[in-house]
């Protein structure tokens, strides 16, 4: 039934403009019945709800920030930037001693490298992104696995606590995050390079024929990935107080997620770091009202995982091309 | 003589290759102590192979049709949860069920898709996140546990030292996924609309048919992987296996996947996924501690990567011509 109606909505989508205005109206009332829903669930505007969203804001959203210019550049996405998370975490807790300012340089260097390398692979000799980020996966693992022989890594100094509590009222990881929203999205739309990426992202030939240098754009959206996703791990080392492997696992998936529910096309091209702001608060919105009204944790999993197949499609009946 | 070299380059033969190259070393590295070439590596190797290969061979078959199966690690576990909880009595009917739910979702996945032209990562993502819901649904978020024992005993006991059931029906599926993509019209409109789905469809092909039909197929593969890995355990529960999609996804694209589309066998995600399990299985058979395999692991996947990249002879060539040029330049200042 709902295909049916589904297909009618995209026989109407292909029709021209004035589908796209009703696409557009969809996409209004779907944002006001979640907002709706949200609104009315006792205890959503409780201080410690909306510190529990912001949270679960901030971590992943800065990851889906970075696998944003992964995906726009049309490299689909990338599995190694939940281990990426936890690597500069680690950098991050071990260098402490350093001095906090040294250890956040060393942290985002780290993550930058790690995945400019993989950008270098995908940008200058167009390797499958999939497979070289699979392979810096495993290399990470084990170099982590190599480096700390399994441990927890704690912090070698203080300064953690420019990292969390917050300030006038908002936590502070939330600032962090909006800040790397706020730059990701200049980047994307006043600087050339911004530019230059959705192009590459929508055409690599027409933007090589154009005689752009398509490798360094690659790679340095991949630099900015890695940029955001040891943001993340900084902010996540801040909280926990220690660090291993796990903390950032699975971020990778929960970020691809947020980037496809806020309406960035997977094929690349067409995309913003805004949409997927708008992504993540939509997913984290709908986690914190399904905890809210008491469902189990099972069934939060279930209903998400619904939530976030009903978005992409949603999505994709109206960016049909 | 270039002849020769494009076919061991191939996709077929070149898998083989480098699992042959694999053994080799191992057993260089061995020498004389015989923890790696014995019987029983071949049957753990045999054992990884059973689970692994499937969902690789499923998530493989979706790559030849130019899309990306994600949710063939959420299959994985769903299918070993729903076999282990319908099969106390009858273990054929927990595995019938299990691989059905499996056909299920993938059916269902390829219908979204091809009706409505979506992208198959974003859909299979979102599947991958459902039956991972449904997968805590059904368990209540605990390990559910097996009680005939006697199947899971049946399925792991070591046939001539060297497979087990398990391994057994899993290279039974490789046979027939084989001798189908070889000998059948089938393969040949697989691998069409791989290489070029517009094409196939001017040329009259039911390409919609051919994708659901595929994740259909990726879906049957990685179910029978967990309901058999569910049975043998003797337990299921919803957070073990969700790690299996990478290596899955290594051992296709080892194993002569492109994911460009079109390009690729289930012979050679066969020699992928052996290659991979060799690795595993014999470097903790020589001994060396788990992360030495992490990072060997890493380094053939990015050896791979590079060599199999599209315009590393252009670079290499480019680079040669300005080396050359540089020379010259250099001479004609000299002389």
């Amino acid at each position: 039934m709902s295909t049916i109606s589904l297909r009618a909505g995209f026989r109407l989508a292909g029709s021209g403009a004035r589908a796209r205005h009703l696409v557009l109206v969809v996409r209004i009332l779907a944002g006001a019945m979640i907002a709706i829903f949200a609104l009315t669930t006792p205890g959503f505007t409780s201080p410690l709800s909306v510190n529990a969203l912001l949270n679960a804001i901030s971590f992943i959203g800065c990851v889906a920030v970075g696998m944003t210019f992964i995906t726009l550049t049309g490299n689909i996405m990338s599995l190694c930037l939940g281990a990426t998370v936890s690597a500069s975490a680690l950098i991050f807790l071990a260098s402490l001693s350093l001095g906090v300012a040294w250890a956040f340089l060393l942290a985002m260097l780290f993550g930058i490298v790690i995945t400019a390398a993989q950008g270098m692979l995908v940008g200058y000799l167009r390797a499958n992104p999939i497979l070289v980020s699979i392979a810096g996966l495993s290399l990470l693992i084990g170099a982590a696995a190599l480096a700390t022989s399994g441990q927890r890594i704690y912090p070698g100094g203080a300064g953690l606590a420019m990292f969390k509590g917050r300030v006038v009222g908002i936590p502070v990881e939330t600032i962090y995050f909006f800040a790397t929203a706020a730059i990701g999205q200049c980047i994307l739309s006043y600087t050339r390079l911004g530019r230059v990426m959705v192009m590459v992202g929508s055409n690599l030939r027409a933007a090589k024929a154009a005689g752009i240098d398509t490798a360094i754009v690659v790679t340095l959206a991949y630099a900015i990935a890695g940029a955001c996703s040891a943001v993340s791990g900084v902010l996540l080392a801040a909280r926990y107080g220690s660090g291993d492997m796990e903390i950032g696992a699975g971020y990778d998936y929960a970020a691809i997620a947020a980037v496809l529910v806020g309406g960035t096309g997977i094929q690349g091209g067409s995309g913003s770091v805004l949409r997927t702001t708008i992504g993540v608060t939509v997913v984290a919105i709908i986690e914190v009202v399904l905890l809210l009204r008491g469902f189990s944790q099972q069934l939060q999993y279930l209903i998400t995982g619904l939530m976030v197949l009903a978005v992409i499609m949603l999505h994709s009946v109206g960016e049909r091309r | 003589m270039k002849r020769a070299v494009t076919v061991l380059l191939g996709p077929t033969v070149r898998p083989l290759g480098i699992m042959a190259g694999t053994i080799v070393v191992l057993a260089l590295i061995d020498r004389g102590t015989g923890y790696f070439l014995s019987l029983g590596t071949i049957f753990s190797v045999m054992q990884l192979f059973a689970t692994l290969g499937l969902v690789a061979l499923g998530l493989g078959l979706s790559m030849l049709v130019r899309e990306f199966d994600l949710s063939v690690a959420g299959i994985v576990g769903l299918a070993g949860c729903v076999a282990v909880m319908t099969g106390a009595a009858n273990p054929w009917l927990g595995v019938f069920l299990g691989v059905g739910t499996g056909v299920a979702s993938g059916t269902l996945q390829g219908l979204i898709m091809t009706r409505l032209n979506l992208s198959s990562v974003g859909v299979t993502l979102g599947g991958l996140l459902t039956l991972q819901g449904i997968t805590y649904v059904l368990t209540e978020n605990k390990t559910i546990s097996y009680p005939n024992l006697a199947v899971a005993l049946k399925l792991n006991e070591p046939i001539v030292n060297l497979v087990s059931v398990r391994s057994v029906v899993a290279v039974a599926v490789f046979v027939v996924a084989a001798l189908v993509m070889t000998w059948t019209r089938i393969g040949r409109d697989v691998i069409a609309t791989g290489s070029d789905r517009r094409a196939s469809r001017v040329a009259g092909l039911n390409t919609d048919r051919i994708i659901i039909g595929v994740f259909a197929a990726s879906g049957a593969s990685a179910a029978l992987a967990g309901a058999l890995l569910g049975l043998s355990l003797g337990a299921a529960s919803p957070v073990a296996l969700a790690d299996v999609l990478a290596p899955a996804a290594a051992a296709a694209i080892v194993g002569g996947v492109s994911v460009g589309g079109g390009r690729g066998s289930p012979m050679g995600i066969a020699a992928g996924v052996l290659t991979l399990c060799i690795l595993r299985s014999g470097l903790s058979a020589i001994g060396v501690e788990p992360y030495v395999h992490d990072l060997v692991t890493g380094t053939i996947l990015a050896i791979i990567a590079t060599v199999d990249a599209p315009d590393l002879a252009h670079r290499l060539t480019a680079w040669r011509l300005d080396r050359a040029e540089r020379w010259q330049r250099q001479l004609a200042g000299n002389s």
